[in-house]
């Protein structure tokens, strides 16, 4: 599954310009490409393993702004169902297609050591992004530090239940991108030294399914006191199930990841706690600023990590999720800038 | 002896020996938690049921007259869209469920087409719509989901209200069960699938009969993805798929009809399709953890099924 986009840089700019860009251009006192000594079109690859999934629509808006912003040109493409196999064969082919620069989601600690060898041989720069494997010779990982936000979550467990049963929902056991947050949650619960039986629970990989195995679940564990997700449909899940059961009058707390539109709308009635957003238009755009500098330094600068962030989006900040529709959150690929709040 | 001849003509129906493993299932999953026969669960047990029922039903038809869709998943998450967009450009809800219906009714006469006419196998067609279908899907939402509408009393008729989904899963069989066994186009499907040069020589239009099954496949799974999609309140891009469709096809063969056609059961499929939701329902209720679930829930369709087979024999030797 590949999608191609090549965007027609100058005439956007000319127009307008990316959503990001003008904003570039205020900050460096003139148009923003003329900040950087002319280059030829890079190609940037960016290998995904879930690339139809919408969680990466605003990663892809954040790559297309970058990539309109830095005159380069950019590929979507890898595995729709998380097949390493699939990713790898994509990453060859944009080693053979001696493409600029490469980002890949490395989803498998090993899978992809040997095509980074290769790429590196090509001189070919790889970053990982939203996902990583800190062993790999990747030259630096943009997203969330995903152990991290599973202790946070688990940090904010503890806060909101004192004793009891709690359940931590995650689609697919043993994935990368998630499996991490329920490692960090567990450890986070278990080093609070607080009465809490933690129940690690598979909801599988498509939301009608995700729904029913939470409320069956919750049903076969009314004691629970809360229910906590680590992906975007779990989660929504998680928040219909306490909403449609009315479950906030028994006490029962929820939270989890990201920002389906469900979700936001039951966090806004009160029906979950919190979710957190992990900013995936970030993932996309700074990951391309990394691969421009490393491509203008000649290697110089550029290999930085880059946590991408750990926002609480709680009933007291949902409201501007709600009101606005941005591509920075996914909602439309309408190019706007978006009025900045009264106060920050 | 009546009550010998009642039991006798229960184990003589073809449905009977995936029935008694279904019940089987239900009293182990009482007896090992209290909660499996509350209400509150019974309807998130005929959640986990409905839409694969409705969709084993075409599966079933189109199995008997000898073809497959392996599309119904991707019309599955069309559908709601197509509603969707329909709701936003100002058409009322129930209007909007009658045209996706029958977008959904033209991917059927398609694949149907392709595969009588062209003479493609209908699963290497069905696998070039499947894939069409979900980057037409894709394309269309740009990837995003999107609320689905809420109409009150009418969502809650079609979907969001507990056991709405359930009672039209029961419905559909039953009429497709009528339409199987009652009808001319119930016995010339089983004639298309059995003996197609046969049934051509007689007279049969043996395409049209399979365009037509085709149809009804596409709009049952469009169907079943416009419920699922008032139920959660969400339409998801990556709703359905392969995992729907195997489940579908998976609980009419599990019921009784082969894949080798010629014949088979509605009612069973609807039974098959029963065990498979007890199953993932009454695991996940018990807490089972997240890395055995699979390896559980696989033993046990194996365990069920080879008792299925048995019970089976013991039925014909009967």
């Amino acid at each position: 599954m590949t999608k191609q986009n090549k965007f027609a840089v100058g005439r956007r700019l000319a127009v307008g310009g990316a959503a990001l860009a003008p904003a570039l251009a205020l900050l460096a006192g003139h148009p923003a490409l003329a900040a950087l000594p002319s280059h030829p079109r890079w190609k940037l690859v960016f290998v995904n393993h879930v690339t139809t999934n919408p969680f990466f629509v605003p990663t892809q808006y954040g790559i297309q702004d970058a990539c309109a912003a830095f005159g380069c040109d950019y590929q979507w493409t890898g595995s729709a169902t998380s097949n390493a196999a699939e990713m790898v064969n994509a990453m060859n082919a944009a080693i053979a297609a001696k493409v600029d620069a490469i980002a890949v989601s490395l989803v498998d600690p090993v899978a992809f050591d040997r095509p980074i060898e290769r790429a590196f041989a090509a001189g070919i720069p790889v970053f990982s992004y939203n996902a990583d494997a800190p062993k790999s010779a990747r030259l630096a990982y943009i997203g969330q530090d995903l152990y991290k936000s599973g202790v946070m979550m688990g940090e904010r467990i503890v806060s909101l239940i004192p004793s009891g049963v709690v359940a931590l929902f995650i689609a697919t056991p043993g994935q990368l991108n998630i499996q991490p947050r329920i490692d960090g949650a567990q450890d986070a619960i278990k080093q609070s030294g607080k009465p809490i039986q933690a129940e690690v629970v598979a909801t599988g990989p498509t939301v009608d399914e995700e729904l029913s195995r939470i409320r069956a679940w919750y049903i076969g564990h009314q004691e629970a006191k809360g229910m906590f997700a680590v992906d975007a449909g779990s989660t929504q899940g998680v928040s219909e199930v306490i909403r449609s059961m009315n479950l906030v009058a028994k006490g029962m707390h929820g939270g989890g990841f990201d920002l389906l539109p469900r979700t936001l709308t039951n966090i806004h009635d009160g029906a979950l706690d919190f979710t957190i957003d992990q900013q995936p238009y970030l993932q996309g755009f700074y990951t391309v600023m990394e691969m421009v500098t490393w491509l203008l330094s000649g290697g110089l600068t550029g290999p930085a990590e880059i946590n991408t962030g750990l926002k609480f989006v709680t009933r007291e900040t949902v409201g501007p999720y709600l009101t606005t529709s941005t591509r920075y959150e996914g909602k439309t690929d309408k190019e706007a800038v978006v009025p900045r709040p009264a106060k920050v | 002896m009546p009550r010998r001849g009642l039991l006798n003509r229960l184990l003589r129906l073809r449905e009977a020996s995936i029935l008694a493993v279904g019940i089987v299932l239900v009293v182990y999953f009482r007896a090992a938690n209290p909660y499996f026969l509350t209400d509150a669960n019974l309807e998130t047990l005929s959640q986990f049921i409905a839409a694969t029922a409705i969709i084993a039903c075409g599966e079933i038809m189109l199995l008997i007259c000898g073809e497959i869709d392996l599309s119904a998943g991707h019309v599955f998450a069309l559908a709601p869209f197509v509603m969707h967009f329909l709701d936003e450009a100002g058409l009322p809800m129930p209007a909007a469920l009658v045209l996706a219906l029958g977008g959904c009714a033209v991917v059927g006469l398609i694949n149907g087409l392709i595969t009588v006419r062209l003479r493609v196998p209908s699963f290497v067609t069905t696998l070039g719509t499947f894939s069409l279908l979900n980057g037409f899907t894709l394309t269309i939402s740009h990837g995003s989901p999107v609320e689905t509408g809420d109409e009150g009393g009418f969502a809650d008729a079609f979907g969001a209200g507990g056991y709405s989904e359930i009672i039209w899963a029961v419905a559909i069989a039953l009429g497709v069960h009528f339409v199987l066994r009652q009808t001319r186009w119930g016995l010339y499907t089983i004639a298309a699938g059995g003996n197609p040069e046969g049934a051509a020589e007689a007279g049969i239009r043996v395409g049209r009969i399979k365009v037509g099954n085709f149809v009804l496949t596409s709009v049952l799974g469009g169907f079943a993805g416009i419920l699922e999609a008032f139920r959660i309140g969400s339409t998801d891009p990556l709703a359905g798929g392969t995992a729907i469709m195997f489940l579908a096809v998976a609980a009419g063969v599990i019921g009784g009809t082969p894949l080798a056609g010629g014949s088979g059961t509605v009612l069973g499929g609807l039974v098959g399709a029963a065990v498979l939701g007890v199953l993932r329902d009454g695991f996940t209720l018990q807490g089972i953890n997240a890395f055995t679930f699979d390896m559980i829930l696989g033993a046990a369709i194996l365990v069920a099924m080879v008792a299925n087979i048995h019970v089976g024999r013991l039925r014909r030797r009967v």
